[in-house]
């Protein structure tokens, strides 16, 4: 026992540049020590069969007064990232079913196609002049004019050359969108759990022109951010980042982060959440030097999709204030996050709370959850969705009526 | 270590409980469905294969049965026959087939007899690759995590090695992060250990 503890002290103090797939421990079991070595928590299994629309637990869920939460739309199977068209499409992204989705609207009901397959985690996708781009683990592709093909996408347009992306899996998978100054940008999240790594290529935000040269680091030490967006007003990204596990229940919060400088380097390995990780003993001895989250999010929430509300059909006290989805954790033993929550940020653009918007999905008394929301997404009407990737389902919350 | 196991229990069977959508399988129809499609050709009326490096499916977690046929439907994990054989199967049909595969008793048709030193060899090894943390104490699987006991030897070794070649990933890549640098050598002598169980 003692030797392995002091050989996983070795391993956790060194971590040098070493990538996952190197490693004899599988990313998500690196860096356990001590207590948490005789933890049984594991990641949850995804579920990738159909959830029959009767069966998705939207009787559960609960929204402040005034609001109402209705399914949207279900049948597809481990859905994350969402997109809209103009004309009001939804193009999802997955993870593990390797699909791409569009969902579409046809005589009061949604239509769900899947328009690309057999993809390693095409979790991102994202529109720029009707053409879909589609972000798997090293793989981009465009789809030319999507909206009029949805039943022919044809043969993509294969940018993987192009983009050049980092090959590790562990978390490699992408969030992506078009930012204010029309650039591509994606995250490239850190192929462990925690560990020294090369700064410049790994635990970015980087953008890209949307022909894929000029790529740009836009926040650094960011350990895993699959979620932001830019304020409506001041177009400064914001974006959310995943702690690091296996440092206890209650350490380290996930967070928010507002990236003031393009560049700005938010701290991981040595900083989360304002706490020196002392898993990492070289580099600064304290956080001040990094930016400093704008939020924390709650420890192991998996806080990913994230939105500005630029909408006029909630009340004007949602204006520019940030839902967030927090998918929910694994490496805690008091479940905590499924959910949506709002940061409100008053007009200097601090964060001054984050409240509970979506609640329902994390049974407290039994310690187990219903769903697993991934995404939210302001839609042109003004409504929110929310994507539950558990139960392949989108949820649609309106105000009034 | 010892007195921190039944926490440790207690634990596992609330996050046990945790995940949601549990399989809505049907085992009757499963097993109709099976006999229809002729699973048992290669993997045994029960379940239990007689064919070498055709795995046995009796009593793994529904949860696994079911994910593993849908990454061959969708073309995610490419071994034929399967990929073919899983074309069009809807996903109450997996469902289905899964529950019926998790009913039955796990066991062998026959297995090698125990070589002491590969044994001992492969106890060690599970130890250090800590196989217990996912697949339980006693091998049994849980979730997505197949078991591991009643399982044929020459698959385990087969499956172990596409691990660690990465022709293979599971619903995640913590396999072949697990497998990595294992020999020939040592994955015959766990696979020999698990299917001793």
């Amino acid at each position: 026992m003692h030797r392995r503890l002091l050989a996983l002290g070795f391993a956790a103090t060194l971590a040098l540049p070493v990538l996952a797939q190197q490693a004899p421990v599988p990313a998500w079991q690196q860096s356990r020590s001590g207590s948490t070595n005789a933890s049984p928590l594991a990641p949850h299994p995804p579920k990738l069969t159909a959830t029959a629309a009767e069966q998705v637990p939207v009787a559960a869920l609960r929204v402040p007064a005034g609001f109402k939460v209705e399914l949207w739309a279900s049948g597809a199977p481990g859905a994350r990232m969402m997109t809209e068209s103009p004309n009001g499409t939804v193009f999802v992204g997955t993870r593990t079913i390797g699909r791409v989705y569009a969902i579409s609207e046809e005589g009061g009901q949604r239509r769900v196609r899947t328009i690309a397959s057999r993809l390693t985690d095409p979790n991102g996708v994202a529109l720029r002049d009707g053409n879909l781009y589609v972000i798997a683990i090293n793989r981009v592709l465009r789809f030319d004019g999507i909206e009029g093909r949805l039943d022919a996408p044809g043969t993509p347009t294969d940018l993987t050359a192009a983009f050049g992306l980092p090959t590790e899996t562990h978390h490699g998978w992408k969030f992506a969108a078009f930012g204010p100054d029309g650039r591509l940008y994606m995250n490239i999240g850190v192929p462990c759990n925690i560990c020294e790594f090369n700064r410049d290529t790994h635990a970015l935000i980087v953008s890209f022109n949307p022909d894929d040269s000029g790529r740009r680091i836009e926040a650094k030490g960011i350990r895993n951010s699959v979620g932001f967006d830019w304020h409506p007003t001041t177009r400064e990204l914001w974006a959310t980042n995943n702690g690091r596990d296996w440092a206890g229940n209650d350490t380290p919060d996930d967070t928010l982060h507002r990236i003031r400088q393009s560049g700005a380097d938010q701290g991981f390995p040595y900083c989360a959440a304002n706490w020196r990780d002392p898993a990492i003993s070289r580099g600064p001895a304290s956080c001040s030097e990094f930016s400093a989250p704008a939020a924390l999010l709650g420890p192991h929430t998996a806080a990913l999709g994230m939105r500005f509300y630029t909408g006029t059909a909630f009340p004007e006290a949602y204006r520019n204030q940030i839902f967030i989805a927090r998918r929910g954790s694994w490496n805690r033993e008091q479940l905590s996050g499924y959910d949506v929550v709002v940061a409100r940020l008053d007009a200097n653009g601090t964060v001054t709370g984050v409240e509970p918007f979506m609640t329902g999905l994390r049974d407290e008394a039994k310690n187990r959850f219903l769903g697993r929301p991934v995404d939210v997404l302001v839609r042109g009407d003004g409504s929110l969705l929310v994507s539950d990737e558990q139960n392949g389902a989108i949820y649609r919350i309106t105000h009034g009526n | 270590m010892a007195h921190r196991l039944p926490a440790a229990a207690a634990l596992l069977a609330a996050v046990a409980l945790a995940s949601a959508g549990a399989a809505a399988g049907d085992a009757g129809r499963g097993a109709a469905l099976a006999e229809a499609r002729g699973c048992g050709g290669c993997h045994g009326p029960q379940g239990v294969s007689a064919m070498e490096n055709i795995p046995s499916l009796a009593g793994h977690p529904d949860e696994f049965i079911a994910l593993q046929l849908i990454l061959f439907r969708e073309g995610l994990r490419d071994v034929p026959p399967m990929t073919q054989l899983a074309q069009g199967l809807t996903d109450q049909e997996v469902e289905d087939l899964a529950a019926f595969y998790a009913g039955l008793p796990a066991g062998h048709v026959e297995r090698p007899p125990r070589d002491p030193a590969r044994y001992q060899a492969g106890a060690v090894l599970a130890e250090r690759l800590r196989c217990g943390a996912c697949h339980l104490a006693d091998f049994r699987g849980r979730a997505q995590m197949p078991r591991l006991t009643g399982q044929r030897e020459d698959y385990l070794a087969h499956a172990l090695a596409e691990y660690r070649d990465g022709t293979r990933r599971g619903t995640d890549t913590n396999m072949n992060a697990v497998m990595f640098g294992v020999t020939d050598a040592e994955i015959a002598a766990l696979a020999h250990f698990m299917a001793q169980q």
